[in-house]
């Protein structure tokens, strides 16, 4: 026999032998660690919603591991940065997939990003947790692998849009959209909440995504002579509606998305955008008037980055801590499957940030689908309705 | 007709902007013959920099400003001297790609400062509303016009009456004849750069007010560069012009046209212009000039 075939074959046995171990056990997961992703926006277009997510989440973790771990083991969560680009998306996912090994995936951001990287991971078998992508793909159809915590724009802006109507009988609605796939998703909502009131959508202009300046649009909804625009906009055209509004001397009511929600909105906007309304699927953590767990964490937040946390870091807080108590709940043999298993009979009661109840059953993967009305009164948002069903 | 009017001067106070960074591509393409892929990283930068020396540093808002745009001026010459002028000779593409590539390296650089990455400012400058009889305009609009004509007389000026404002013509006439009759050449270039990165930091700086600062604001440029065209790209009037008909026609396009029309309108205006004026508008109607 050729002296060098036998340790050639023990070797080869070895690996094969190794290889075959590693597939039994679940991946990311061992005595001592749970490896999760992230795949985030650091340095693209929503940088300013991806870092208090990915600080917000570290604050859990770290929380969690300085209790000892869930059932012994350190949570570590590993932070690849899309750029909001699906390419570098898919990268990321492989990543993330093969070298960390990661068991879940939390909070992907973005809907090109989610949506370009979902199969990537899906495939993989590695679940797919409340990414920030409004988008029903998302938890629908049910995959016993996604779970999603944020409804569609369409579902919330229903809701918000009827409220407003019937609440200040509005005869002449109309509506200011970015013209993207956001936009569009907005103005399903907001046409199917008139239909049902039997009120027309009476004028609707929109903007390309970077504008600067929206003066013809609130010139052209003046002319229609709206007495309530819903704005399908980001924070900056937010600012830049109501300002031109306001200067023209033109006093509409506007009810923004959640996505105009932000305390950057009036941080911005200053008395342009007093009376604003907007929807919050959970409320901005101020300092000022904070219960006192509220207000302890708030300090814990400041003292731990340095700087004052936002609706985005409560966010990435409250989807860790879903993680954490899902994985305690599902015991000390973590597999995917039993995590998933153990999410579909969660129920995640309101808690001292003020969110909604998530609930989720193994018909159901999306945990919450109610939005409130805030409004700008004295340069902060203030809450105005509870959760509308 | 009041609403008309409103839009009207939103628009040109746009278009003042867009003419503006047209200008500085235009500068630095007639002394250099590159189309510089930076200007938008430029403008950007130079926001950023006024408004970390303000807010940041403390200085006041007008030494701020001046000191921005003469700091991004020499990153400009800076960049000439250390890279640019290497590409003097080569292919087009060369100097496109190389001016792309600093392009993306301002913008990383700026984006590694987390402040700057992750929010959105607003220069405390001109925010207050001005009433001109009907009119409601706002300050900032006023003060980009009012700017802009400033820049415009002061650069007609440069170009007609100083030494250097001649050499630099004469450069963009014929360099080989220029650098004949003694035009230091690679100093003119120098100094073209110089002045279009200073003049695309200035149009981010009147940009601030009517807009905001952040990471994206040099997008504008995607608007200025059709602009520079359409005034034929060796005219400076012609870019300004071409940059301020633009801005209002795409405003008032918004406000007449049926909703989805007004997105096509600059574009179809563009290459309607371009049939007409092949020359841009600098040259006249086409056939006219030679």
């Amino acid at each position: 026999m050729n002296p060098f075939l036998k340790p050639a074959l023990v070797a080869f046995a070895s690996v094969v032998l190794s290889a075959a171990q590693a597939a039994s056990v679940t991946p990311g997961v061992t005595d001592r660690e749970i490896v999760v992703g992230t795949i985030s926006d650091l340095s693209g277009p929503i940088a300013l919603l991806g870092v208090p997510v990915r600080d917000g989440m570290l604050m859990r973790f770290d929380e969690a591991n300085a209790g000892g771990g869930v059932h012994g083991r350190r949570i570590r969560l590993v932070v690849e940065d899309s750029g909001y680009d699906p390419k570098r998306a898919v990268l990321a996912a492989r990543k993330l997939v093969q070298r960390d090994q990661a068991f879940a995936f939390i909070a992907d951001m973005g809907t090109p990003v989610v949506m370009a990287s979902m199969p990537v991971i899906v495939d993989a078998g590695r679940l797919h947790l409340f990414p920030f992508s409004p988008h029903e793909s998302t938890y629908l159809p049910l995959h016993p692998l996604k779970f999603q915590n944020f409804a569609p724009y369409q579902t919330y802006m229903e809701a918000a849009t009827r409220h407003m109507v019937q609440a200040h009988d509005y005869r002449r609605s109309c509506l200011l959209y970015q013209d993207d796939d956001y936009g569009l998703e907005v103005m399903k909502g907001v046409e199917a909440a008139l239909g049902k009131l039997g009120r027309p959508l009476v004028e609707k202009t929109s903007y390309k995504r970077g504008a600067t300046d929206l003066s013809s649009q609130i010139a052209r909804l003046r002319g229609a002579d709206c007495d309530f625009v819903v704005l399908a906009t980001v924070v900056r055209e937010t600012v830049a509606a109501m300002s031109e509004a306001r200067r023209i001397g033109w006093k509409a009511d506007m009810l923004v998305t959640a996505s105009g929600y932000s305390a950057q909105t009036h941080e911005l906007g200053g008395a342009a955008v007093e009376g604003l309304y907007g929807v919050s699927v959970l409320p901005h953590p101020y300092a000022e008037g904070a219960n006192r767990q509220l207000a302890d964490w708030i300090q814990r937040y400041r003292t731990r980055f340095n700087a004052d946390p936002n609706v985005w870091s409560v966010m990435g807080y409250t989807l860790a801590d879903m993680f954490v108590r899902t994985a305690e709940a599902a015991g000390p043999q973590l597999t995917i499957d039993r995590f998933a298993r153990t999410l579909e009979h969660m129920s995640f009661t309101r808690d001292y940030f003020g969110s909604p109840e998530y609930r989720f059953s193994p018909t159901d993967h999306l945990g919450n689908r109610y939005g409130r009305l805030a409004q700008i009164r004295n340069g902060k948002w203030e809450l105005i309705s509870d959760y509308l069903k | 007709m009041l609403a008309a009017a409103q839009v009207l001067i939103s628009g040109v106070a746009l278009g003042c902007v867009y003419g503006l960074v047209a200008l500085s591509f235009v500068l630095i393409y007639k002394a250099t013959e590159t189309v510089s892929f930076m200007q938008g990283e430029l403008l950007m930068t130079g926001a950023f920099g006024a408004l970390g020396l303000h807010l940041g540093a403390g200085w006041p808002l007008g030494a701020a400003a001046l000191a921005a745009v003469a700091g991004v001026a020499l990153l400009g010459a800076v960049f000439e001297r250390a890279a640019l002028r290497r590409a003097v000779g080569r292919p087009h593409l060369v100097a496109v790609l190389l001016t792309f590539g600093l392009g993306l390296m301002l913008r990383g650089a700026v984006a590694s400062v987390p402040a700057a990455a992750q929010e959105t400012y607003r220069l405390p400058v001109a925010i207050d509303v001005v009433q001109l009889g009907p009119l409601t305009l706002a300050a900032g609009q006023l003060l980009v016009i009012g700017a802009t004509v400033l820049i415009a007389v002061v650069l007609a000026l440069f170009f007609r009456t100083t030494r250097v404002g001649l050499a630099l013509r004469a450069l963009s006439e014929d360099a080989r004849i220029a650098a004949l009759m003694g035009v230091p050449v690679a100093r003119m270039h120098t100094l073209a750069w110089a002045l279009g990165a200073g003049l695309a930091a200035l149009a981010g700086l009147l940009l601030a007010p009517i807009t905001f600062i952040h990471l994206n604001m040099g997008l504008i440029a995607l608007k200025a560069f059709p602009a520079a065209v359409l005034g034929g790209l060796t005219s400076l009037p012609g870019a300004l012009a071409a940059g301020i008909f633009l801005g209002v026609a795409e405003a008032l396009a918004g406000l007449a046209l049926p909703e989805g029309v007004k997105d096509v309108v600059p574009y179809v205006l563009l290459m309607l212009g371009l049939l007409l004026f092949p020359r841009g508008f600098g040259a006249g109607a086409a056939g006219a000039g030679r």
